[in-house]
């Protein structure tokens, strides 16, 4: 084979500020630095609030404004925004209530019957009740014979993995809107209120209450921040994910009352105990049915509270006001956001500034958010492609650049935003996701390339996570012996290795009235008879096809192209030249038109590879 | 990179430290004496109860306070004529009686804060109310391994803890070892194993990125190959944490010295009906210690090994109306390997003199505890670390 020398990636002897349309061709690719991210001094525009003007504004500018207002995008949406001034662009993203939402809503399987409410706080909760009235969760106990209870314990398990399951379905029908949707910034701000009012399915175990909370999130996801804070507060998810059941008249439960200051308000440090125990007060008696919010006047606490110096016989609304009311909640918020949205460092001084802007702005999201998305600060050297992308989003993003229609379903999702450490409906904690540099670990670093390895070389091996529990619950031995015909005991003994003591967990967890590891292949059973099947389609990746539409004719402009399709910094020409090298000897060319047959997965080694690089994670 | 390279690296590194001068000298030392010493800590997050987990059955106030979530001194299992484990807790209960186990009685700190975020910080930092950006287990590798050897500091999470950050040493954190390589085609190799992306960028992210990578790839090819090299008949129980790991890497020698690992995602915080929930993590956590040692010791390497169990707070010491506890104070901390000295150590906080909130006043400052097994464990001096002197406790033999 022909050895390859670098034709030389033309990279910067062309005129800096190419028009749009020469930019997206390959023969045309540039690396537009915006003019000060070469220096990590102080440039004049950070800290700088004042709208970008037009003369500014460029092709780079539109990608880093649609990277952290939306996904990303193909470069013909990034287009779209460079044609507009930054004004109008940063509006067509903000102002989205202009632009009609095509995106189809939820449709959930239908697993949930009436019988399940309320849904018992544990299976012993579940099985006591029965064999206390017989029955329990909408199932009688069995007149005579063994197991009598099995059944409830059955549909108690049953409803966890069937929450769960279409919890997952949520998760994909979420991040395909993400995908799709008309106004990323929609989605985008709906992913950030996901995370400060952080509630996992893990703790919920209804899918239904997380679903309503993430139409409620989107709904109120630019307006004002007491309405949105009102209605979380009332949430259904929210109150069964801080224990506001619990939360009595006379025996108040601060769960809530401490994380609403703690985590979506102030910010820890500008409160006492004492507040939080007088708050919580205020919040007895707000419960939920099914899901519906309720106050039951009996269990309220109606008397005299003083929080943060203000004393009056407060309700809980009155106890959030009196919250929205401290400046400091202006600039947590504002802080917040703004690192969320622009970066990671933030002095004091600004986050004051921040404060006093959301103040003005009345606390409007929207508003606010289009200030800052339109300030010189936001696209200051430092800003403009220092953010590590969250997992959600750099998939989604990087399922957009690769102009795939929907996200994939081999890998999963769900499995592979999970592995690296965010998966929508189950944030970790109480606090959400860590952002920045906490989500990059050496762990995590090659678990994001071998994420994007899967999605351009899709295992073969897949089984539905959906379908199959594989390791899960350890219930297909269980299944494999009950049909062979062995009893309940017998089948259900744990399988598996012991030497010596016997550790506690393994010895079983034996009961007359029923069996739980029966109960447990039952329920998988029932719950993936009831729950919809995820599409499994991988990637429907054409990058061949990528090609041929930006005019790629050499595997050093298909490198050149990919790099920049994919990535905000810079890669250095030597770099680039080196897997333009590795892509040439794959095709045996470095002509595309002569590899034009056969050159897909030549393309995909080399975009591997461009993912792979550290580089790639910024945005 | 050969060894003289690494060793002039980290040699001008401890020079160039600011106020390190004193560390190198020390740290050099510590190695010399404890070679082969290892710290494992477990952090059980959420805030573990600590009454129902070593139970104060001879005092009446413990029943008086927890009506419901008592446990009977019948049902548990007892070590002495004051304290019983809770009945899920075999492992630990042998431990204890075998004198492997030492319990500090009333850990915690002035001005408790009762976010767990917050008092986590102040634990993984070892510095409570203040504004110290590193962890306490980075400046213990940065103090004994000035020379900054690779994989010395190791974290297994989905998040890097902040007690591992460190200075000058970049933690090996990874979840699952089975996925700790990187995929790649065999003609990538060379563009996937490598920094491609060359020169130093003037983008800090970009430049923190690359640092991780190249951590990424000296960590990665050991911890796989011990990790598939690993094989044991212990039985650690139901869910070990990720203690079958860190037996792997110690039966592979890595040069890692220090471990972080946690029972995650707040597991422990057990607001409501937490009797049956809270059995069951103990459950899990008595067997995966329990089986960890037993694992080390058919590795022969127990005696080398010392294990911390540790949580962010307690909880208050009366139950909440919903069978479960609200966020508390001081908690017990747990030592276990044979070097310890085995039994009770620290004054048990009263459970009479409670303070407004209703919690418990806390008898150690938890410092004490670090200060112990920096010094008495890995020989380092732990006033220069913990910024202040803190007394030791007869803990390790």
């Amino acid at each position: 084979m022909k050895k390859q020398r670098s034709q030389g990636v033309k990279i910067s002897a062309m005129n800096k500020w190419l028009s749009f349309a020469q930019a997206a061709l390959c023969a045309g690719v540039v690396w537009l630095t915006a003019p000060a991210s070469a220096s990590d001094t102080l440039h004049p525009w950070t800290h700088n609030l004042q709208p970008l003007s037009n003369s500014d504004w460029n092709r780079e500018r539109a990608a880093h404004l649609l990277e952290r207002a939306g996904f990303g995008g193909t470069p013909q949406e990034i287009d779209a925004l460079a044609n507009m001034t930054p004004a109008q662009a940063v509006n067509h993203l903000v102002r989205y209530p202009r632009t009609p939402e095509r995106y189809p809503a939820f449709e959930a399987s239908g697993a949930h019957d009436a019988g399940l409410e309320p849904f018992a706080v544990s299976r012993p909760a579940a099985t006591d009740l029965a064999k206390a009235t017989g029955e329990a969760l909408g199932v009688k106990v069995k007149p005579d014979g063994n197991r009598r209870v099995q059944q409830v314990a059955d549909r108690y398990l049953y409803w966890l993995r069937a929450s769960r399951l279409e919890t997952h379905r949520l998760g994909y029908w979420w991040a395909n809107r993400m995908l799709n949707t008309r106004r990323p910034f929609q989605e985008k701000m709906t992913l950030f209120w996901h995370g400060h009012f952080a509630t996992s399915e893990e703790k919920v175990r209804d899918f239904r209450k997380l679903h309503a909370q993430n139409e409620l999130l989107r709904q109120h996801a630019t307006g004002h921040f007491r309405t949105l804070m009102m209605a979380v507060a009332k949430d259904p998810a929210m109150l069964a994910f801080l224990d506001a059941g619990a939360n009595l008249k006379g025996a108040p439960n601060e769960n809530f009352a401490r994380e609403i200051m703690e985590l979506f308000t102030m910010g820890v440090g500008h409160y006492t105990e004492r507040d939080i125990q007088e708050a919580a007060r205020a919040f007895t008696g707000w419960n939920y049915q099914n899901l519906r919010f309720v106050i039951n006047p009996a269990q309220h606490d109606a008397g005299q509270k003083t929080v943060l110096n203000r004393t009056g016989h407060f309700n809980g609304e009155q106890v959030i006001d009196i919250l929205l009311a401290q400046p400091v909640t202006a600039e947590f918020l504002a802080g917040k956001l703004y690192r969320y949205f622009v970066r990671e460092d933030l002095s004091p001084a600004y986050q004051q500034r921040l404060g006093k802007l959301l103040r003005e702005r009345q606390y409007n999201i929207g508003d606010f958010m289009a200030t800052v998305l339109l300030s010189k600060d936001f696209y200051s050297a430092a800003s403009v492609a220092t953010r590590i992308k969250p997992p959600v989003e750099l998939l989604v993003s990087t399922y957009k650049k690769m102009a795939l229609k929907a996200v994939p379903g081999i890998p999963d999702f769900n499995e592979q935003s999970e592995s690296l450490g965010q998966k929508l409906f189950y944030p970790p904690n109480v606090a959400g996701w860590a952002h920045g540099r906490s989500w990059i670990t050496p762990g995590l670093l090659l678990a994001r390339g071998n994420v994007m390895y899967d999605t351009v070389f899709p295992p073969i091996d897949f089984s539905a996570p959906d379908r199959v529990p594989n390791g899960l619950y350890q219930i297909n031995p269980v299944a494999d012996k009950l049909a062979q015909g062995l009893d309940v005991t017998t089948a259900t003994k744990p399988e598996g290795k012991s030497m010596g003591e016997m550790s506690m967990s393994n010895n079983g967890d034996r009961d007359e009235d029923f069996n739980t590891r029966l109960a447990s292949y039952h329920a998988w059973r029932k719950a993936i008879e009831k729950v919809k099947p995820i599409e499994r389609a991988t990637a429907q990746l054409n990058l061949s096809k990528l090609m041929r539409q930006a005019h790629c004719t050499s595997a050093e402009q298909a490198v050149a192209h990919l790099v920049h399709r994919f990535l905000s910094v810079p890669v250095p020409a030597e770099a680039q030249a080196k897997i333009a090298a590795m892509l040439a000897q794959d095709l045996g060319t470095t002509d595309l038109r002569v590899a034009d047959s056969y050159m897909e997965d030549a393309l995909r080694n080399a975009l591997h590879v461009i993912l792979s690089l550290p580089a790639y994670q910024l945005g | 990179m050969n060894h003289s390279t690494l060793y002039r690296r980290g040699f001008l590194q401890g020079l160039a430290g600011i106020g390190l001068g004193a560390v190198l000298p020390l740290g050099q030392a510590a190695l010399a004496a404890n070679p082969d010493r290892i710290l494992v800590v477990v952090e059980l997050t959420g805030a573990n109860d600590g009454f129902n987990t070593l139970v104060p059955y001879a005092d009446d106030a413990y029943y008086r306070l927890r009506p419901k979530l008592g446990i009977r001194a019948n049902r548990l299992r007892k070590i002495d004529d004051q304290y019983g484990f809770n009945p899920g807790m075999a492992g630990f209960e042998r431990l204890f009686k075998e004198g492997q186990m030492a319990v500090v009685h009333g850990c915690g700190y002035d001005n408790p804060s009762y976010s767990h975020f917050t008092s986590a910080s102040y634990w993984h930092t070892g510095v409570p109310n203040g504004g110290e950006p590193y962890g306490w287990l980075g400046r213990l590798a940065d103090a004994i391994d000035p020379q900054v050897t690779p994989n010395f500091l190791i974290n297994i999470d989905e998040r890097q803890s902040l007690a591992v950050r460190a200075a000058k040493h970049v933690p090996v954190v990874f979840d699952d070892p089975e996925r700790f390589g990187r995929k790649g085609l065999y003609q990538s190799r060379p563009l996937i194993d490598n920094n491609v992306q060359g020169q130093a960028s003037s983008n800090a992210s970009q430049r923190f990125l690359e640092e991780v990578a190249q951590s990424a790839r000296q960590a990665s090819v050991q911890v796989s190959a011990a990790w598939r090299n690993y094989q044991t008949p212990v039985d650690y129980g139901i869910f070990p944490m990720d203690l079958p790991k860190v037996a792997s890497m110690i039966k592979a020698q890595l040069p890692t010295r220090i471990y972080h690992t946690a029972y995650r995602h707040n597991a422990f915080d057990t607001h409501v009906h937490q009797a049956e929930q809270h059995q069951r993590l103990l459950t899990y956590v008595s067997d995966g210690v329990s089986g960890f040692m037993q694992d080390l010791k058919r590795l022969g390497r127990d005696k080398d090994v010392l294990v911390v169990v540790y949580s962010e707070f307690g909880r208050r010491a009366a139950e909440n109306t919903s069978l479960g506890t609200d966020h508390g104070t001081a908690n017990h901390v747990y030592l276990v390997g044979p070097g310890v000295k085995g039994g009770h150590h620290g004054q048990a906080p009263s459970l009479t003199n409670l303070n407004a909130e209703g919690n418990v006043l806390h008898t150690t400052d938890f410092r004490r505890v670090y200060a112990s097994v920096i010094e008495q464990w890995m020989g380092a001096n732990s006033q220069a670390l913990l910024n202040g002197r803190f007394d030791t406790l007869p803990v390790l033999a």
